[in-house]
């Protein structure tokens, strides 16, 4: 892997883990605050100087935290091999027969995510006006990820399409371990 | 059915046939629905952002997947494991048994059957194997099978997603997974000491019973965890998504402070791998959201919901129906599409016909769990063999007694509906 690749990957994998662990961390912070603040205890130790009616962004910042990761996970985290596939007939196929299926289903990808930019902008437009119900910020930043994984899903499958052109369908990803292993004995 | 229904189911089966993601190609049939349906393709991806965000039951996944990889990079299997050894080792068949007993704790943490088959299954099948004890099919078929008990003692990703398409109680289901969860234990243990008897198969040297306080005392804070999962919930300390959250804090709690078994870069680790899962299951999520969506405006479920009553059809035959049909599809699909996707088709039905939901979801979720170890089809054969080399043919020829006996317990669900039931009658669930 050449550097500015693997950089990007330590980058994007990095970001991913820190929306989970926050998702986690602002989970507890929501059931401490509610069990806690408000308490005897707590009035006596810090006074009233934080109230729980604070924490009402809690709810929605998780979700917004979960959002991003699923769109962001498919944009650059999740590989070929992490998602659930239908791969008997793929598996079952020669190695021609898989090629065309393989840019044949990167090419679909390509055109339906990359022609639905436009419509799904004139769809999600009017959310730059509207808020979030909790959250300082208005609604289309938060949806804005999607347009990041549209773009970037149809570029890694462009990238495959053309891999896929040059070098068939044998480096597939679906393929076990132990054909792996074979296949490279076979090179060495 | 109308055209654009059919040009959208047509192109979804052609896209997934030739391997494309099953999450991509439902995104883009329902964009071909919209095109034909003379709609905005952009309406796509406003459904699934907007479903994705209104849902907050599915926060549950991405923690508990969490709390399952902390259980498993600790060494809490290993303690586990000795403390299944000491226990029921010393039966006819002792590692199977102790192979069905892990799968039956480890479920309490884990809530995924595949994280169970490549985890400590993988650990467990090695003991089996050395100095010939068992042959390898069987090792690795025994494990399948209790990888199955996974997602039905609660905790559970999978009730997670048919609490979402259903609207049953969470805490309901979760509870109603508790005896079927013990059923399916217990019979797969019948089933191998049978075996082991007819094959000779070899028996651990007993645990001195002066050890098993010592052993289960090392185990015993991992054994905690389904108990204070549940007390969450039913105690109303908090919310079932809350629940998950405190589930991961606990793991870690237990993996950093108790056994000291957690590196940092571990931790990351982690938390990248659970990104990763969390992110590829969210996203098929979403497809069936806009699948769900697509369906639903096109009536279908109560269509079939009321061609069904006007037939006539009786429930225990409807359900015997619907079971054959996902068992059926279980051989070919994997559990979260037809949970997703097929089961919300039938909810209508069992509304009207007065079949409980929540004993529904149970059952579907045994029969989906049973439909990861059928042939050709079975997401746990397939891991097992990646993890450990072992033929599928082996693996398939060893698994039929065991998928016999789980079809067996899944029947007397459908039966017996107090098998669900009763537990969470027991604690005032109204069904």
């Amino acid at each position: 892997m050449t550097g500015p690749v693997k950089a990007f990957r330590i980058l994007t994998e990095g970001i991913a883990a820190a929306m989970m662990a926050a998702i986690f961390c602002t989970f507890i912070l929501q059931i401490v605050v509610r069990y806690a603040v408000g308490s005897e205890w707590f009035v006596a130790t810090f006074g009233n100087t934080i109230d729980a009616s604070y924490f009402g962004w809690t709810v929605e910042f998780i979700l917004v935290l979960w959002l991003w990761t699923i769109f962001w996970g498919n944009a650059f985290v999740v590989q070929d091999r992490d998602h659930v596939t239908f791969d008997i007939l793929y598996n079952g196929a020669s190695r021609q027969v898989r090629t065309v299926f393989a840019i044949l289903g990167a090419v679909i990808i390509v055109v339906a995510l990359w022609s639905s930019i436009g419509p799904t902008y004139d769809r999600m437009k009017l959310l730059r006006i509207k808020s979030s119900a909790t959250l300082p910020i208005k609604m289309l930043p938060i949806y804005s990820i999607y347009f990041v994984f549209l773009g970037a899903v149809g570029l890694r499958y462009l990238w495959r399409a053309v891999e896929t052109v040059r070098h068939g369908a044998d480096r597939e990803l679906h393929v076990l371990p132990v054909e792996e292993a074979v296949h490279q004995e076979d090179k060495a | 059915m109308s055209v654009e229904l059919a040009i959208m189911v047509g192109s979804l089966f052609f896209l997934a046939g030739i391997g494309v993601p099953i999450a991509y190609a439902i995104i883009v049939a329902s964009m071909a629905y919209m095109v034909a349906a003379g709609s905005s393709i952009g309406l796509v991806g406003k459904t699934l952002v907007d479903g994705i965000y209104q849902s907050f039951l599915l926060l549950a996944v991405p923690l508990f997947i969490v709390a399952a990889n902390i259980m498993n990079a600790g060494s809490i299997s290993d303690r586990l494991l000795t403390f299944c050894v000491a226990t029921v080792g010393r039966f006819k068949g002792g590692l199977g048994h102790v192979n069905v007993m892990a799968s039956l704790i480890f479920s309490g943490m884990s809530g995924s059957a595949v994280a169970d088959a490549a985890g400590i299954g993988k650990i467990i099948i090695d003991m089996m194997r050395k100095d010939g004890r068992f042959p390898a099919g069987y090792a690795a078929a025994i494990t399948a099978a209790s990888a199955t008990i996974g997602p039905i003692i609660p905790p559970s990703i999978p009730m997670v997603l048919y609490a979402l398409i259903s609207n049953a109680s969470i805490g309901a289901l979760f509870l109603g997974g508790i005896l079927p969860g013990l059923l399916m234990g217990g019979v797969l243990m019948a089933m191998n000491w049978w075996i082991s008897h007819r094959r000779g198969f070899a028996t651990e040297e007993p645990v001195a019973l002066r050890d098993l306080p010592r052993v289960t005392g090392r185990a015993f804070p991992a054994l905690l965890m389904p108990a204070i999962l549940l007390y969450g919930i039913y105690g109303g300390v908090t919310t079932p998504t809350e629940a998950a959250a405190v589930a991961a804090a606990y793991a870690l709690l237990l993996s950093v402070f108790f056994y000291r078994s957690l590196k940092l870069r571990t931790l990351y680790d982690i938390l990248v791998e659970s990104a990763r899962s969390s992110a590829a299951v969210g996203i098929v999520i979403g497809g069936a959201l806009i699948l769900n969506y697509i369906v639903a405006s096109e009536n279908i479920p109560s269509a079939l919901a009321a061609y069904l009553v006007d037939v006539n059809v009786s429930p225990i035959v409807f359900l015997l129906a619907v079971n054959v049909l996902i068992l059926a599809l279980g051989c070919l699909l994997d559990a979260t599409t037809i949970i997703l996707v097929i089961v919300p088709l039938f909810i209508p039905t069992c509304n009207l016909l007065g079949i409980d939901l929540v004993h529904f979801g149970v059952v579907i979720v045994v029969n989906c769990m049973i439909g990861l170890i059928t042939p050709p089809y079975g997401i746990l054969l397939f891991v097992i063999n990646a993890v450990t080399g072992i033929s599928l043919r082996e693996i398939i020829s060893e698994i039929l007694p065991f998928l016999l006996v789980l079809v067996g317990a899944l029947l007397a669900m459908i039966f017996f509906p107090s098998i669900v039931l009763f537990l969470p009658r027991l604690l005032g669930y109204e069904g």
